[in-house]
């Protein structure tokens, strides 16, 4: 989950990282009460990078400059995105720009220390730039220093620039982040260091053991009265918008195969579900029989999609209760007679139940097919023969 | 790691529901599940499995415990995980999925301090078929046999294994590692194992995208692994970001390149290091079968 600017730089605040003084401006109105003295920075709040170019970030001088930028800013999309708030923010003279960032590195398996002497915009043509610093054992101030000096700084920045780094460490544990990265940081003339513009993601699996995380996801998803598995989850991935086929596995390497099997057949994917393993270990989420009935659901209700693959591979469910699970979906939910705008179900399903799983899903004419290539090429075949639907 | 069949299991995590499948199903494996641990439950017995409420009580019971199955939910599985180390537990696998990547980056330290093997999370374990089943693999689709399959997946680790046993060729072992970003043991150390482990004539490697271990893997195979390797890639279709939960998919890594973790890269490292590359996973079987010829 990334944050908006406004919302880092809170955190910033919190954590003793130096910003400037700014408001967040809901609406136009909120500019008649500004506390900052001009000029001011009026900024546009995305996620999406490139809105300094995009026009998303202007500077004014007076009230009424500032109500017409704004009034600007909250219409322009930047790739798309249009800003809910906009943040007014004091207007910083750096005389220097550097970059610092601390990511989880996948590689090493540990978080890594980033930083660069040359920040800003062209942080990425100055990649060589960059240092890096993995911080092996549990953290210690030293590990800031080290990039500091690398970074080739002297003198008091290095103590100045380290203890910022230190700080965004602290955050990036305490909040368990993914990443947090401050650029530029500003340098003045006289040592004085600001964070002019931050970035921060949160871990999607660690949010719900942050009180205050989880109340900032809840509104910015608008997701509260949410009570499906895969809404809260966010797996109901698209693949393709224009695709016909929907796939519903139990696991993520099964549902990423089936769906390049599809592909490479000519098969058009929209959506992909993820259902998960068989076993509950955590008592809030939905039983296995509840996910693949929420999944059908999902997958059906959607008007484009003309054939769904069910493909379910060692879930702890015999097969019997896979295909109760399908056929009672199906009882209630498939129309009696042949409807075309129904799509068709495919089961792709092994194991030593299946002659008893084929059993239970014939009355509903739903195929069950143990060969996966055989089960694609039947999803491939049906999507292609699928009169083309109204949107 | 020690793996024999007789080796005794703990089952951290455990309750009536999960002994009835898992618990059940090993010990019909002959594996020997000597004690669970579930805070709470301590006293009581599930399918002949004696409960403890701490795994120092379960050891003083029952004695040293060769590897611990962690199945508690996933914010509880970095503190079962430090309660097995504490109590002198060296191999680990965690089958909870959904742990914070944090939360095992403090794990790794702690694991690699105390020499402690860390399979998983997210892991459906190890299993030696005919022999032992050290999580939750689904033993049907395994035969004893000469190929060694290592996963990221645990699904496609049971797709690639029902390929291989309806062609008439057995496994010598099958571990997933987990799809994690941050994952306890790696390619390596498997393809290590393999190299080295007698009953094994081949190995089926099977990435997807994300992360840097197949190219890593790649590299190791050109230079140490003697068996002849197979690797199979998932998701070359799948759209940037998706991650269906394998948030491996989505790992960053740090200074190797922009096209690191993309199946292309993974594709073009084990292309350049000669390991044959399976399509999908119903080509397996006869890759296998050429490589055994040639062996």
């Amino acid at each position: 989950m990334d944050l908006l600017e406004y919302q880092a730089k809170e955190w910033f605040r919190e954590t003793g990282i130096p910003v400037l003084p700014s408001q967040r401006i809901d609406k136009i109105g909120d500019l008649k009460g500004l506390k900052i003295p001009y000029p001011v920075v009026i900024k546009s709040q995305v996620r999406k990078g490139g809105r300094g170019r995009a026009g998303g970030v202007r500077i004014v001088t007076n009230t009424i400059d500032a109500i017409a930028a704004a009034q600007t800013i909250f219409h322009l999309p930047i790739l798309g995105e249009v800003p809910e708030v906009l943040l007014a923010e004091a207007k910083y003279n750096a005389d220097r720009e550097f970059y610092l960032a601390v990511v989880l590195d996948s590689a090493t398996r540990r978080p890594v220390l980033l930083g660069s002497p040359q920040g800003g915009v062209d942080v990425e043509s100055s990649e060589e730039l960059l240092q890096q610093v993995v911080v092996e054992q549990e953290f210690s101030p030293f590990y800031a220093r080290k990039l500091s000096v690398k970074m080739g700084l002297k003198g008091a920045l290095i103590g100045s620039v380290s203890d910022v780094v230190e700080k965004m460490y602290q955050l990036f544990w305490q909040k368990d982040l993914d990443l947090v990265e401050i650029n530029p940081l500003g340098v003045s003339a006289t040592g004085e260091l600001m964070a002019l513009d931050g970035k921060v993601t949160v871990n999607s699996r660690a949010i719900a053991r942050h009180a205050d995380i989880s109340l900032m996801a809840q509104k910015m998803a608008n997701r509260a009265n949410s009570q499906n598995y895969f809404d809260i989850l966010g797996n109901a991935d698209l693949v393709d918008r224009s695709g016909n086929i929907g796939i519903l596995g139990n696991g993520a390497g099964l549902v990423m195969a089936t769906l390049d099997l599809v592909t490479d057949g000519g098969g058009k994917v929209k959506t992909c579900l993820n259902i998960g393993h068989g076993s509950n270990l955590d008592p809030n989420k939905p039983s296995f029989s509840d996910r693949l009935e929420q999944g059908l659901e999902l997958l059906v209700r959607d008007k484009n999609i003309q054939v769904v693959l069910v493909n379910i591979l060692g879930s702890v469910l015999k097969g019997v209760k896979v295909a109760e699970s399908i056929s009672k979906f199906g009882e209630d939910r498939m129309p009696k007679t042949r409807n075309a705008a129904y799509p068709r179900l495919i089961v792709r399903f092994a194991g030593s139940e299946l002659d008893s799983a084929q059993t239970q899903l014939a009355s509903l004419a739903i195929p069950l097919i143990e060969n996966l290539d055989e089960a694609v090429l039947q999803t491939i075949r049906q999507a292609k023969s699928s009169p083309a639907k109204k949107l | 790691m020690n793996l024999q069949p007789d080796s005794k299991i703990l089952f951290q995590g455990i309750t009536a529901e999960l002994s009835a499948t898992h618990g059940v199903q090993m010990k019909v494996y002959g594996t020997k599940v000597v004690a669970g641990v579930n805070p709470g439950l301590g006293g009581q017995t599930f399918d002949d499995i004696p409960v403890f409420d701490l795994v120092e009580q379960a050891l003083a019971e029952v004695g040293a415990i060769d590897t611990t199955l962690i199945f508690v939910p996933a914010y509880q599985a970095l503190d079962a995980a430090l309660e097995a180390i504490s109590a002198g537990i060296r191999q680990i696998i965690i089958v909870s999925s959904g742990m914070p990547p944090l939360d095992m980056v403090h794990l790794l330290r702690k694991a690699e301090a105390t020499e402690t093997i860390i399979v998983g999370p997210n892991s459906p374990g190890i299993i030696i078929p005919g022999k032992l089943l050290l999580g939750t693999h689904r033993s049907e689709f395994y035969i004893p046999g000469a190929v060694g399959i290592v996963s990221r997946s645990s699904t496609l680790t049971y797709e690639i294994a029902l390929e291989l046993t309806k062609a008439g060729l057995g496994q010598s072992m099958a571990v997933s590692i987990g799809g994690d970003a941050i994952a306890g043991s790696s390619f390596l150390q498997w393809l290590q194992m393999f190299d080295a482990d007698d009953a094994t004539k081949v190995i089926v490697l099977v990435g997807e995208l994300g992360g840097n271990s197949e190219e890593a893997a790649a590299h190791y195979i050109t230079e140490t692994i003697k068996k002849p390797v197979i690797a199979y890639i998932a998701g070359r279709q799948a759209p940037a970001g998706r991650h269906w939960g394998h948030t491996g998919t989505l790992a960053a890594v740090v200074g190797r390149g922009v096209n690191v973790g993309t199946a292309q890269s993974k594709l073009a490292a084990l292309k350049s290091a000669k390991i044959p590359i399976a399509e999908k996973p119903s080509q397996i079987p006869d890759l296998v079968k050429k490589a055994l010829k040639k062996t």
